[in-house]
């Protein structure tokens, strides 16, 4: 076997580069960490990895993608982040 | 009509003060009262409730709120609970609170929820002590929900909103996984809620979710999630008959 082979099934140490545990362990850091973050979402999509959601502010979200790009480093990330909007409604809902 | 504006998962810290204020200024404009529907923090920390207390303190409009997980992550929920009330904040949690809107009286019935999903694919009281637990956390937050909506019809209100923080129904988390609904709500509230009976019924928690809903007894549920209305808050026009 060339020392390049993929690592077989049932070989030791085969999850630490594994895509989805890696965004397992993000989702466990953004929880744990200052963002306190539940609510976005990071799925493994067509090989890349996508993070979506809304956070409350724009240093949340830099926090955010910054955490996102060191935990996910070397792999393919999307991110559709925004921050959530604070703006008064323009109307209300009549439940008449 | 009664103007119920309301917002939840607010998920104030340091860095967030004075972000809603401009927007809660205009509520006496457009809103009776406001509801906020949990997660009013990220870790539930007494520095972040101040933060929150900071942006409500002294409103010209009643300021009532549960609390959410996140508001009970730091394990210091009464402390949270006191700063609030510090503000002037009313904090619910398996009771109910009444607000003169003029000469209408309205019924607030406040409790955080908890999970276990929805009829037919819902985790029962059974098995493990934890596990049953879970369950028993949820009825319990239930039946408290529905005393207080009972409790706020005997002090005469004419208008009732259920305010909890997880969802009563599935129809609110579209857009969630739905491999994760069982930690989004319960229909246990929503049996309370039509139990009891209600005018509408708002909770947060679920930010990927959809912002309208109903109970099988035909209770309107509204999702109003900071991330899902989009907006500070969002407002419910309720008729009353004067």
């Amino acid at each position: 076997m060339s020392e390049n082979a993929a690592p077989r099934p049932g070989d030791p140490g085969g999850g630490a580069e594994n895509a989805e545990y890696r965004v397992a362990h993000l989702r466990d850091r953004l929880a744990a960490e200052e963002l306190g973050e539940l609510g976005v979402r990071a799925e493994v999509r067509a090989g890349a990895v996508v993070v979506t959601g809304t956070v409350p502010s724009a240093q949340c979200r830099e926090t955010l993608l910054r955490t996102v790009h060191e935990e996910l480093a070397g792999l393919a990330v999307h991110t559709d982040v925004v921050v959530a909007e604070t703006a008064s409604p323009d109307h209300a809902e009549d439940l008449s | 009509m009664i103007r119920v504006a309301a917002v939840g998962d607010i998920h104030m810290g340091p860095d967030s003060q004075g972000l809603l204020r401009p927007a809660f200024e205009t509520l006496p404009e457009c809103a009776d009262l406001l509801l906020l529907a949990g997660d009013l923090t990220r870790h539930g920390t007494p520095e972040e409730a101040r933060v929150v207390a900071q942006e409500v303190r002294g409103l010209p409009v009643p300021v009532v709120a549960v609390l959410g997980n996140h508001d009970h992550h730091d394990e210091q929920p009464e402390k949270v609970t006191g700063i609030l009330q510090e503000a002037g904040v009313t904090v619910l949690e398996g009771e109910g609170t009444v607000v003169e809107c003029g000469p209408v009286s309205v019924g607030i019935a406040g409790a955080k929820g908890f999970g276990g999903g929805f009829v037919g694919r819902s985790a029962g009281e059974f098995g493990e002590p934890l596990m049953k637990e879970f369950v028993r956390t949820t009825r319990r937050s239930a039946d408290s929900l529905r005393g207080a909506l009972e409790d706020v019809r005997a002090r005469g209100c004419e208008v009732r909103v259920a305010l909890t923080h997880f969802s009563p129904v599935a129809d609110t988390l579209a857009g969630e996984p739905p491999e994760i609904y069982p930690f989004l709500g319960s229909y246990l509230l929503a049996e309370a809620i039509d139990t009891a009976g209600a005018d509408l019924s708002v909770h947060g928690h679920a930010h990927a979710g959809t912002e309208h809903g109903m109970t099988a007894g035909g209770v309107r549920v509204r999702n109003v999630a900071q991330p899902v209305i989009r907006r500070a808050f969002n407002v419910y026009q309720l008729p009353t008959t004067d």
